[in-house]
């Protein structure tokens, strides 16, 4: 039988939403899209899921072919807001990207400071200093864990570990005083000592939690149907994991052996021994597993620095030399802050620091003119912000249904991306 | 329903049962708009457990009836905040969490930042940054009150104090002058991005020679800025080609970097690049960078090399606009709200000052 084509008149013009809800695509895509007999579905920014981006995807059948994303719904202009403002007013700022993560969004800045200064960092304060990022990191990896949770509809899954982050929460409120926003990390160490009685607190936390991780591991992450949802879903190889740029332990799970703490050991990392998992898989559960494998080793580093945390000052000699009480200033910098910092400069230059946060390589680009107190120019590059694309390239070829699986399986925090 | 059968349910015999049920069934719709939604979700969790008051977070607008907003509200956000709060039944309210909901807190002059309060109207504000669960829980718990009373209070009110009496400070005291703003910002800065370091480093001095060859007539400068770092300067019409030779080492592209110089009318263009498959590499940075006349700001896009510098040269058009010759994104709003104002990041776009008051 001779076949014949019947051209159909189906509508291909964009429908009117294309411009009331401010798509930041070209009409022709869409209106391409139409013609194949393809989709163009919008994701969020309201979705059921955490954490508010749109994500426009292009679905022929329910394959995703194409995903763009359209981010900067939590903009909120760090780097613009950081010209504006005294070098240490800027601390709490850089650590309002990701707040569960604020001892390392801290580390980063400071370590700029720090290097364009030429500070020393006394010893105990640099284990400090360890402690606390490792505690964030320990956190964020928790926080993750309960979105996946909530992405895939585990409901007791993202009860468990937000019921642990309060053991993280009351051990950094111990410390710094704060349960999310220590800003604790200062130029040339940290605010004040800890002491003895906390420090045994957070060592106890850590042997809690390992007990607590096991029965969560029963519950959620050996459970059948987390394994079925993200098993094989969302792979990225090694090549494309490098070609894409992807952080931290997503890059990990890919089987590249990049850690910063590893490569360019900064604090105390290169004084403690530690592992850093790596899996070959690159799938949305390798992915989460190399996390909760990080748990672990944190909790390890956590033990190990509390063990050996030396004798001495906090606040670095550079800063505090001159100082007449310097013994106390040394242990608690509170009612020095205006003096040592007020007019702080720092030398001409641009400075670059690497810190691996909980979710990735994190990096500081901070420019100084040497005379004003306020920086020139500081370019922040989030872990969210430096996975995106692989992101995006992760959902292409996958399921409509797999999407929540791997949008949960990269832990993308919004805030933390858009700065 | 007609309006007489609404009236009859708000005010009729049923209407005690009909706010007992509003009470005990606020349900808060998913709109993590910012940080805040860490203590949220810590409100939420077993930790503090606010579902036993009876609210729980649900994912679709369509069957809620409470909004939290958890802090910042950017322009783009707005929007979206306004549409879900058109899409859900009455009666609908809004709980305001954290000092930038409230101000604007730490972004208060931030370019990209609206108040919810000229959006939605809002029921309750919890200030705080981040406020803790309890705070949060305990606005629901006067929404409650507030939807059985019909009226909204203050639920923390401190009785005022005379400092002076309770420390003894004489009366008097002398009007003060604010103090004087410690900020101060050189008008006319040098903007040295290759200031030469000495260290210690082998294999910088051997990759400053191997490069030395590779971009022999290309680099106009190679300097070690410190251990690890190495800036390559380059002309605008060679980077693509200075960075197609350092493709071989290197594998990614970490940042792209933008620095505005107005008094020098030039744009400082910086392109990170950094190595994942050589472990000897791995930690070096190397700053591939390139200077070009503000007012024809063009660059070659390296995302045709490296796809990792796709995103973050869309950002740098949008915020300084920079234009990435290739890159088809150009000329588009990326991270940006279409009505946010053009370059912001530019040197002579300016935010609101802070001043120094002193009050009383």
């Amino acid at each position: 039988m001779e076949e014949k084509e019947y051209a159909l008149d189906v509508p291909v013009q964009p429908p009117q939403e294309y411009k009331s809800l401010f798509l930041p695509i070209p009409p022709e895509f869409v209106e391409e899209a139409y013609r194949k007999d393809e989709f163009v579905i919008l994701v969020g920014p309201q979705h059921p899921g955490s954490g508010h981006m749109r994500l426009i995807v292009r679905v022929k059948g329910d394959i995703m072919t194409e995903v763009i994303p359209d981010p900067g719904y939590v903009h909120r202009a760090i780097e613009k807001l950081a010209e504006t403002k005294l070098f240490i007013q800027n601390i709490p700022l850089v650590e309002r990207p990701a707040i569960m993560d604020c001892a390392n969004m801290c580390l980063g800045y400071v370590r700029a400071i720090e290097k364009a200064m030429d500070l020393e960092v006394p010893p105990r304060a640099k284990y400090i200093r360890t402690i606390l990022a490792e505690l964030c990191r320990i956190g964020t990896h928790l926080y993750d864990a309960g979105i996946l949770a909530v992405f895939i509809g585990h409901t007791t899954g993202f009860m468990w570990p937000f019921g642990l982050r309060e053991y993280i929460c009351e051990a950094l409120c111990r410390i710094t005083g704060a349960r999310v926003t220590a800003s604790f990390i200062i130029p040339g160490g940290v605010r004040r000592d800890v002491d003895e009685k906390t420090l045994r607190f957070v060592e106890a936390v850590t042997y809690t939690l390992e007990e607590k991780l096991r029965k969560f591991e029963k519950i959620f992450v050996k459970n059948p149907a987390v394994i079925m949802r993200l098993k094989d879903v969302g792979v990225l190889d090694k090549k494309e994991a490098i070609k894409f740029g992807i952080v931290g332990p997503f890059l990990r799970a890919s089987g590249v052996e990049y850690d910063v703490r590893k490569v360019e050991p900064y604090e105390a990392y290169d004084e403690i021994d530690f592992d850093i998992p790596v899996s070959d898989e690159g799938d949305s559960y390798s992915r989460f597993l190399v996390r909760v494998n990080e748990v672990q080793q944190s909790l390890n580093i956590i033990r190990r620095a509390i063990k050996n945390i030396p004798e001495g000052p906090v606040v670095s000699e550079g800063l505090i030399g001159k100082l007449k009480d310097k013994e106390k200033v040394g242990k608690d910098v509170r009612g020095y802050f205006f003096r040592l910092f007020g007019r702080m400069t720092v030398p001409a230059g641009e400075y670059t620091t690497l810190t691996e946060a909980a979710r990735g390589t994190l990096l500081y680009t901070l420019v100084s003119d040497g005379k004003s107190t306020v920086p020139y120019r500081l370019r922040v590059v989030t872990p969210g912000w430096a996975y995106l694309k692989g992101f995006m390239e992760a959902c292409k070829g996958e399921r409509l249904a797999d999407l929540q699986g791997i949008y949960g399986s990269f832990g993308y925090f919004p805030p933390e991306a858009d700065r | 329903m007609s309006s007489e059968d609404i009236r009859f349910l708000h005010s009729g015999p049923l209407a005690p049962i009909k706010k007992w049920g509003t009470k005990w069934s606020l349900w808060p719709v998913h709109l993590v708009t910012a940080c805040c939604g860490v203590e949220l979700a810590h409100a939420y969790a077993c930790g503090y457990d606010a579902e036993r008051i009876g609210s729980l977070n649900y994912g679709i607008c369509r069957h809620t009836n409470v909004i939290i907003v958890e802090g910042a509200i950017t322009r783009k956000m707005a929007k979206v905040l306004r549409i879900t709060w058109e899409q859900m039944p009455n009666p609908k309210f809004v709980i305001v969490m954290g000092a930038c909901g409230l101000k604007g807190g730490l972004f208060w002059n931030s370019y990209h930042m609206v108040k919810p309060s000229e959006v939605v109207p809002v029921d309750f504000f919890v200030p705080g940054c981040p406020p803790t669960p309890e705070a949060l829980i305990r606005a629901i718990v006067q929404l409650q009150d507030k939807i059985m009373s019909g009226e909204a209070k203050t639920s923390a009110e401190f009785k005022e104090v005379d400092l002076g009496k309770l420390l003894g400070v004489a009366k008097e005291v002398k009007p003060k002058k604010p103090p004087k703003s410690p900020k101060k910002v050189d008008p006319k800065p040098e903007i040295v991005i290759d200031k030469a370091k000495e260290v210690e480093w082998e294999l910088g001095q051997k990759l400053v020679e191997d490069f030395q060859k590779k971009l022999a007539g290309i680099a106009e400068s190679i300097t070690i800025t410190d251990v690890n770092r190495i800036c390559v300067k380059v002309g605008r019409d060679n980077v693509l080609s200075a960075i197609s030779k350092l493709a071989d080492k290197f594998d990614h592209v970490k940042s792209v970097n933008v620095i505005d110089v107005p008094h020098e009318n030039k744009f400082i263009v910086e392109f990170w690049l950094g190595c994942y498959s050589n472990k000897e590499l791995m930690p070096v940075l190397v700053n591939v960078a390139t200077e070009v006349p503000r007012d024809d700001p063009k660059v070659p896009s390296v995302a045709g090399i490296f796809p990792s510098a796709d995103y973050m040269e869309r950002e740098m058009h949008e915020l300084f606009g920079v234009w990435f010759e290739g890159n088809p994104w150009m000329g588009r709003n990326f991270l940006l709200d279409p009505d946010t104002p053009k370059y912001p990041l530019r040197k002579d776009f300016k935010l609101e000052e802070d001043k120094f008051v002193v009050e009383g």
